[in-house]
Formats: C-alpha cells, sequence, structure tokens
C-alpha cells in the first residue's frame, strides 16, 4: 500500500508540468476595490529567490504610482518636457492623482522581522527627491545567492484618474502597476528604476495567485485565468464577488472590471501550434467588432508563433478600453489592451493594428522579457517590425484614414495604401527624430518627446532593412534563435548581436555599431546624372553620394533609353563614387538602392536621377489637387460676406 | 435660382474671382514642390498616383503654407477638412488667411453690384455693375465691420467657450464615444444655430440696404431682424432649403469627387469635376442672396423693385453687357 502511494505521488509530481520559468519572484495577491472611494486595499506575500551570484543586502520595490503623486515626480518632470513645460499640462485635482502607500512590511521566512520603519525611497536614476516611485529596505540578514526570503506587505492605494494607461473613468477600472513590486536583483546589483514617462516595467518571472474583491455583478477581466469566484457581502452591506485568478511563470499581474464590459469568448486552433482561448472583454458601442478583434489576435498568434515560437499558456484575455479610460495599447501578461472607435471602416486596420501589436507583445515582452527601461527597443521595436510584417500578411491593402469633426468621424483615402515597409515601421516618426539619441542610450534616458521613434520607428526599419539584405529566413532564423535562447530570461542587446553572428556565421557589428550605438543617419543620393552624345555613343556618368554619416552597401542601378540596364554595387564607404559608361543608347535614369534595401534612408526623394524627369509635371498635378482645396477654404471664408 | 440662372455672368464672374485668388498661392506651391521632386523618379511615382512616401517627406520639410499639402487634399477629404476645419476653428497659415480675407473684401465689393442685379432681375452692363459695386462697397464695408466683430466674438469666444471648455466638462467621465460624439454634435447645432442667426440677419441687411438704398448699416441690420422676425417661418425655410441644396451639392461632390489619378487627360477631367463643384458651391451662396431678396420684395410686394434709380456711368465702349 505504502509502495502504491509512494509511485502515486510519484506520479502525479511528475505529470506537473515543468516550471517554464525561474520563478524567483511569486506573488499571493489579496486585494479589495473600494468603487466608490476609488480606492484599494491589498495585501501580499511575496516569495523571493536570489538567482545572482550576490548576497542582496536589501530589497527595492516598485511604488509606480507614486509617479502621479504630484507634479515634481520624475514622470510628471518627463511629461512636462514634451507639452512645452509644466504650464502645458493638464492641471490635475488631487482627487485625480494617486499614490500608493506602505502600511506594513515584514519578512516572515526566514526569519521574522517587522521593517516597516526602515522603509525609505531612493532615486538611482536622477536623485530627485520628490519621486518616490522606488523603496528600498534594508534586510536584516543578506539573502545568500540560492537563497529566498519571504514578505509580507500591506498597502493602501489612491487610484488615478486616466494616466498612463492606469486609473479610473466612471465605473470603468483599469488597474495596472499597481501593486507593491520587486525590482530585479541581479549579479551587479537591484535593477530598480524609477518611473519614467517614456518608460516601461521589468520584472522577474513567477506565479501569480491573486484575490480580487470588486463590487458584485461587474465583469473582471485580469492575467491568469479564474479559479474562483466567491460573493460576499462586506460589513456595510456591499455586495462584492472575490474573483482568484492564477497565472504561472509572467512577470506582472493586471486586471480591469467594469460593469459595463461585454463578455465574448473564441478559440485560436492551428495545425501545429497549442490552442488558445481567446476571452473578449468587449465595449458594447463595439459589439460589432468583437470578430474583429478575435481575427487579429489570430494573426499575431499564428504567425509570432510560426516565425518565433509558441504561446505557451493557453488563454489570452483582449481588453476592448472604454473611450477616455487612456488604457488602449497596452500589453500585460496574458491580457492586453486593444483599441478601437466607434466608427471603424474596414480596410482602415483600426483595431487590428493594435490588437495585432499587442498581442504579439506578449512574445516580445511576456516571453522574452527583456529590461524595458533600459532597452525598450528590444521588445517595441521587435514586435513594431512583427506587427507590420504580419499585418502585410492579412490586412494588405489597408489605407490612410483621417478623422474629422472632433477625431469623431473617419474618411479613408483609397487613394493612400499604406505600405509596411514605411508606414508600417513608421519612417516618417524616425525621419523626423533621427538624431535624437543613440539606440544604445539607457532608454529612460532618451529625450522623452522623441523616444518612440528611437525605440519603435528605428528597430524596425533596422530589422526591416536586415530582412531586405539578409533574406527573410536569416533573419527569421535569427529572431527565433534569439526568442527560443531568451525565453522567460532577461536578454541583453549583446545577446541579440551575439545570435546574429552565431546564426550568419559572420560578425555585422559594422552595423549594429551605426543603427544601434550610433545617430547617425543613412542617406544615399545621386548627384548628378550627365549622359551626352560623343561621336557614335554616349558617355553617361553617374556621382552618387554618400550625405549621411553611415554607410551601407547599396545597389546602384542605371537605365538606358533602350531597355540596357546596368547595375553597380557599391560598398557605400566613400563620400561618393562615380560611374561612367560609353553605350549606344542614352541614359534615362540612375537610382541608388533601387530595391529598397535600405529602409533607414532618411531623403529618398534624392536617390534617383531621371533626365526625362517628371516632377514639375507632377507638381502641376498635385498643386492643382491643392488649388481645389484652397478654393474650397475660401469659400468656407465667403460665407462671412 | 432662377434669378442668378439668368445672370450666368455673375456665377462665372465669382468663380474667375475665385480662381484668380487661389492661383497665386497655387503657383507658389507648384514651385515648392517641382523643386522638391527636382529630377528625381520620385517624381515619376508622383505623376501617375500617389508617392505618400514623398509626401510625407515634402511634409517634414514644408514651411508656410506648404504645410497643407497633406494626403487631405486629396478629393472629398479636401472638403471634409475644410468643413471640419470651419466647425472645429482650425487655425490656418497666415498667407491663407491673408490671400482668404482678400477674397473676402472683394466679395464684399461685388456685393451690391450682385445684389442690386438680382434686385432688378435685368441684364445691366458691367459699367452699371461696377458702379453699384462701387455705391455700396463702403456701406458693406461698415457692415463687414459689425460682422466681423459679430463673428470674431463667436468664433474667438462662443466657440471656444463651447468646445474649450463647455465639452470637456460634458464629456468629462463619458466612457461611451457615441454619447459624446452626441454631445459634439449638439453643440455643433447649437453653434451652427447662432451662426446661422447671424448670417442670416446679416444677408437680409444686405439685401435691405440695396433693395431699400440704406445708408445705416445699422439701421439696414435693425430692419433685417424686423423683417425676419415678422416673416420668421418663411425666412428661416427659405434658408433651410438654400442650406439643403449646399448639402446636396455636398453630397453629390462626394460621389464623384477625383482621386488622385495621372497626368495628362485624367488630371485635367479631374480639375473640370472638381472645378465643377466650386461653380456649384459659388452658384448655392449666390442661390442663397438671391432667393433671400426674392422674398423680401415678395413680401413686399414688389416683386423687382429697387428704391435706387438705375446708376448710369459714362458710356464706354469696353463696357460689356452683364447678362
Amino acid at each position: 500500500m505504502r509502495v502504491v502511494l509512494i509511485l502515486l505521488v510519484a506520479s502525479t509530481a511528475s505529470a506537473q508540468p515543468a516550471a517554464l520559468s525561474p520563478r524567483n519572484a511569486n506573488y499571493t495577491i489579496d486585494a479589495t476595490l473600494d468603487a466608490a472611494g476609488h480606492t484599494i486595499t491589498g495585501s501580499e506575500v511575496i516569495t523571493w529567490r536570489n538567482i545572482t551570484t550576490r548576497a542582496a543586502t536589501d530589497l527595492q520595490f516598485h511604488l509606480y504610482w507614486n509617479a502621479w503623486k504630484h507634479d515634481r515626480t520624475t514622470f510628471m518632470r518627463e511629461r512636462a518636457l514634451g507639452s512645452g513645460g509644466a504650464a502645458n499640462q493638464p492641471q490635475r485635482a488631487d482627487a485625480d492623482r494617486s499614490r500608493i502607500d506602505v502600511t506594513s512590511l515584514k519578512l516572515t521566512s526566514p526569519a521574522t522581522a517587522e521593517l516597516t520603519t526602515q522603509i525609505h525611497f531612493i532615486q538611482p536614476d536622477d536623485g530627485n527627491a520628490d519621486d518616490e516611485t522606488v523603496m528600498a529596505v534594508p534586510l536584516p540578514q543578506p539573502v545568500a545567492p540560492g537563497g529566498s526570503t519571504t514578505i509580507e506587505v500591506k498597502w493602501t492605494a489612491q487610484i488615478p484618474r486616466p494616466v498612463a494607461r492606469t486609473g479610473v473613468i466612471g465605473s470603468y477600472f483599469f488597474i495596472a502597476q499597481w501593486f507593491p513590486k520587486l525590482g530585479v536583483f541581479q549579479d551587479d546589483g537591484w535593477n530598480c528604476h524609477q518611473f519614467h514617462s517614456h518608460t516601461e516595467f521589468f520584472s522577474d518571472y513567477g506565479v501569480y495567485d491573486v484575490s480580487l474583491t470588486v463590487p458584485q455583478g461587474w465583469m473582471l477581466g485580469a492575467t491568469g485565468v479564474e479559479r474562483d469566484r466567491r460573493d460576499r457581502a462586506d460589513p456595510a452591506d456591499r455586495k462584492t464577488t472575490t474573483h482568484r485568478y492564477y497565472q504561472e511563470d509572467v512577470h506582472d499581474f493586471t486586471w480591469t472590471t467594469s460593469p459595463d464590459y461585454i463578455e465574448r469568448t473564441a478559440r485560436f486552433d492551428h495545425g501545429t501550434l497549442p490552442a488558445v482561448d481567446m476571452r473578449l472583454l468587449l465595449q458594447p458601442e463595439h459589439e460589432g467588432q468583437a470578430d474583429r478583434h478575435f481575427d487579429a489576435t489570430r494573426v499575431a498568434l499564428k504567425y509570432y508563433g510560426e516565425w518565433f515560437g509558441a504561446y505557451p499558456y493557453g488563454h489570452i484575455t483582449i481588453v476592448d478600453p472604454a473611450y477616455q479610460s487612456g488604457a488602449g495599447g497596452m500589453e500585460y501578461p496574458t491580457l492586453f489592451t486593444a483599441g478601437t472607435r466607434w466608427l471603424a471602416p474596414d480596410r482602415v486596420t483600426t483595431p487590428e493594428g493594435v490588437t495585432v501589436h499587442e498581442a504579439g507583445h506578449q512574445f516580445w515582452y511576456g516571453l522574452v522579457g527583456n529590461n524595458e527601461f533600459e532597452d525598450a527597443w528590444m521588445d517595441e521595436g521587435f514586435n513594431t517590425f512583427s506587427t507590420a510584417r504580419a499585418i502585410a500578411q492579412v490586412y494588405d491593402p489597408n489605407y490612410l484614414a483621417v478623422r474629422y469633426f472632433g477625431g469623431f468621424i473617419p474618411w479613408m483615402f483609397r487613394d493612400i495604401v499604406l505600405a509596411r515597409e514605411t508606414a508600417g515601421n513608421g519612417l516618417a516618426s524616425y525621419r523626423h527624430d533621427a538624431k535624437a539619441d543613440k539606440q544604445s542610450t539607457p532608454t529612460y534616458g532618451y529625450y522623452s518627446p522623441t523616444s518612440s521613434s528611437i525605440t519603435y520607428s528605428k528597430t524596425a526599419l533596422w530589422l526591416n532593412t536586415m530582412e531586405r539584405w539578409l533574406g527573410w529566413p536569416a533573419l527569421q532564423k535569427i529572431m527565433s534563435t534569439h526568442f527560443e535562447r531568451w525565453k522567460f530570461k532577461h536578454p541583453k542587446p549583446q545577446g541579440f548581436f551575439d545570435v546574429t553572428t552565431e546564426v550568419l556565421g559572420r560578425n555585422i557589428g559594422w552595423y549594429f555599431d551605426q543603427v544601434y550605438r550610433s545617430s547617425d543617419v543613412f542617406d544615399y543620393g545621386v548627384q548628378d546624372l550627365k549622359s551626352t552624345r560623343e561621336q557614335d555613343q554616349y558617355r553617361t556618368t553617374v556621382v552618387v553620394r554618400r550625405y549621411g554619416e553611415a554607410m551601407f552597401p547599396v545597389d546602384v542601378l542605371v537605365t538606358f533609353k533602350n531597355g540596357e540596364r546596368a547595375t553597380e554595387h557599391w560598398d557605400g564607404k566613400d563620400r561618393w563614387t562615380l560611374y561612367a559608361y560609353d553605350r549606344p543608347a542614352q541614359a534615362l535614369s540612375a537610382e541608388v538602392d533601387p530595391n529598397r534595401v535600405l529602409l533607414l534612408d532618411v531623403n529618398l526623394t534624392n536617390n534617383s536621377r531621371t533626365l526625362e524627369p517628371k516632377g514639375p509635371a507632377a507638381a502641376t498635378k498635385w498643386s492643382l489637387k491643392w488649388m481645389v482645396w484652397l478654393q474650397d477654404q475660401l469659400l468656407s471664408w465667403a460665407f462671412f460676406v | 435660382m432662377r434669378r442668378v440662372n439668368r445672370a450666368p455672368l455673375i456665377l462665372a464672374g465669382v468663380w474667375v474671382m475665385t480662381l484668380l485668388v487661389s492661383l497665386p498661392l497655387t503657383l507658389a506651391l507648384r514651385e515648392t514642390l517641382a523643386q522638391h521632386l527636382g529630377s528625381s523618379l520620385a517624381g515619376d511615382r508622383a505623376a501617375s498616383g500617389v508617392d505618400y512616401d514623398w509626401m510625407q517627406e515634402f511634409g517634414d520639410v514644408a514651411t508656410g503654407t506648404a504645410v497643407t499639402f497633406r494626403p487631405t487634399i486629396l478629393g472629398f477629404g479636401a472638403v471634409l477638412d475644410n468643413l471640419s476645419a470651419f466647425l472645429d476653428d482650425t487655425t490656418r497659415p497666415v498667407a491663407i488667411v491673408a490671400f482668404a480675407s482678400a477674397y473676402v473684401v472683394l466679395w464684399i465689393f461685388l456685393a451690391g453690384g450682385i445684389l442690386d442685379r438680382y434686385a432688378r432681375d435685368r441684364a445691366t452692363r458691367s459699367s452699371g455693375f461696377f458702379a453699384v459695386c462701387g455705391v455700396f462697397f463702403f456701406r458693406f464695408a461698415r457692415l463687414a465691420v459689425v460682422q466681423g466683430i459679430v463673428y470674431a466674438f463667436l468664433f474667438g469666444w462662443m466657440h471656444a467657450w463651447l468646445f474649450d471648455r463647455l465639452y470637456p466638462n460634458l464629456i468629462r467621465d463619458l466612457t461611451v464615444e457615441r454619447t459624446a460624439f452626441l454631445i459634439r454634435l449638439a453643440l455643433y447645432a447649437v453653434f451652427g444655430l447662432v451662426l446661422a442667426g447671424c448670417n442670416l440677419i446679416f444677408d437680409y441687411a444686405k439685401v435691405r440696404a440695396v433693395v431699400e438704398d440704406r445708408r445705416s448699416v445699422l439701421g439696414a441690420i435693425t430692419a433685417a431682424a424686423r423683417f425676419i422676425g415678422r416673416n420668421y417661418a418663411a425666412a428661416v425655410s427659405l434658408y433651410l432649403l438654400d442650406f439643403l441644396l449646399f448639402l446636396i451639392v455636398i453630397a453629390a461632390y462626394a460621389a464623384v469627387a477625383p482621386s488622385a489619378g495621372g497626368i495628362g487627360a485624367s488630371m485635367w477631367i479631374g480639375l473640370m469635376v472638381s472645378e465643377l463643384y466650386i461653380v456649384a458651391r459659388l452658384w448655392v451662396k449666390l442661390v442663397f442672396w438671391a432667393s433671400e431678396i426674392a422674398l423680401f420684395q415678395e413680401r413686399l410686394a414688389h416683386a423687382g423693385y429697387v428704391a435706387r434709380p438705375e446708376p448710369t456711368w459714362p458710356d464706354s465702349p469696353a463696357a460689356d453687357a452683364i447678362g
């Protein structure tokens, strides 16, 4: 009998799925929402294991909601940069601000110690004493490498009016970055940055077991799956429901609740990838767009799964945020917010674009957990590239839409097809801000107003350039190898560069030196094209110039009037080069990078010259179109006569 | 409509005026676009359709009037762009405001002649037409000062109050976009009603100034308000009918507005269609005036009555008949 029992226990243990991640930061949280008072009261038990090679002598926690406590925090000061100063920031009433106050902190293992009085705030990034987004507490005994500790924390929090994708509006609550959360302890110490206006987050993987008490009858969505639900009445006879959500191998936990959500479910099935149950929490006014959300999520799960690696969790929650909640377009483990509009025409990728992007973050952010404070390009940039590629597989063509009348009425311009390579990757944004920062600068140190161009667009453009230069099979292998190697871990940039070298069998560090370690721009152009008759031939000369500081090998294509073509391969290193031809036909045009491999080129108009230019005719055409717009504008003014 | 249709040269004249006012900026923009395109192959792409990448690249370096060269100038988008800018009080570049102001001044100058022509409902010579323009220019210029003050108040204060203060407060805690849009629509309606009311009064002030040869602007405004008050249903119904015409023209253009097209014949056909729309818009504006004159005269039981004797001008061999 005993043998049978032992066998049974052993068999049960072996049936448990193996941990996918180190699970070194595990949270059991119990939180209650006071929907009327806009507060959360919570307690948590954190079991933390030191997985580094050095002992930890203190603990550091993120208290993100203190970023919106007043206008002197680092977050608010950085945000004011983008709006031309604090005076241009909308004023917030005190009730609209937020704060998080830790009321108790104690160790319960390996020894018991009350540490509440030793709590203090630190500002590792900028020394701003008014910033209280990082809390530190010394440990009575260091936690040795491999050792563990258990901490009990109690706190209360004031929920803000929506800011940075969290908060409350009406009876809609989106609650993110909401609990005291450990930073990441690394071999060089704690990595626990202050909250910055343009950066996101970084945490260790673990198991989250979270009980949330909210008003009865309200729909709730959260990271993970619901394991239990119990109705109760509190001492004031307010009817509430406690939902228990559970998720393993994730590095964050987010939730949302509202009485207005409608719920839809669907499933992602694929021949070789694991099935995924999809749950959609939808605003009633978007009920007709449920399938668009599901389809876009399927696109991400399918293509990212095929290209990089499988989504392992088996479930995903799509949240369609309420109007003005400011919660749209954000990723959290196993849950993300999309974002759509009441009027959303087909063939305009709202909500598809944001849905694919945020679902895609399950891979680049959720599974591959880079440090978003320091290397946000590793998830945002990778994901922008991947989103554009996935969108192009399914939603091609898609068109430009502009919204009029207070931004409510969309008008689709069927003449303007949005190309993956430029619009999808954000070339216009990058061109504008190309020199704003070196990408290798820690992201929190970027100039806030232009950070997204460097983080999202530049990365997408240099990855797409790699695809066009090395071929998709090579890049796909690089990215999938990187994904496989770093999933459930915290990669650093060098990790990606090493994978690139390994997969290609050669080092292209010179490329990363330029796109990652410098703010130099690429700009090649045809400076001159001449083709004159000399005896019985035409003498054609082409001067190609490198206007930018950055270098990249480019092709030069010269086309002749008899249809002949000459393609040159220029290493692009010198400032200029000359090609000369003696041919029976006159040249028609010369073009540098005719296949548009180098998507980072900031000036495409100067890439070519032709001896039969249609620029003047095009200028006439477009100025006449503009004239009609102007005349229509004049007629608006004539109303006043 | 009949009075407008019987004077096609007036319609042609205001169209030519609109064209001439728009030409200098158009030519300047053409030069800027041509310079930017240079002899590149982007010119070929822009000629045969839309090169959105080039448009964005141009937009990045554009200054002054050229910043308005955006995809929104295309087809019916142009109309929506302007209507939306009108209702949302969007600021335009200085050069466009300057030319638009000049255009308004030209309208003020022509208004007397046009209204007189419609009031008499018979052909006059160009000399007579411009003589009347001259006679009423200064009266209408004074009226324009009053109009300017009123419209400045409406757009400068009332619009800002409605849309920058009231609207954000009304939607502050809304979580349903459709409701927010309905609120905005309601505010557009409020603003539009006040605007149309003022426009109606100023229109009839001009009508009474011309038909009754009034010199006092304030007197004309008061008389206009009195007339509208006594003939409220007819005046408002007529204004609504005219507005309906405006909507029909807009809707028709939405159906036929040309796409980007290429160069050559398609470019000129597209331009012709667009100019037909501009002519139709001008026609609607003239119909507003002519119908208001007709109503006023009909209520006075003096169709075609104009107090002022038909102006004479020294005969000129250059004077052409205005049809």
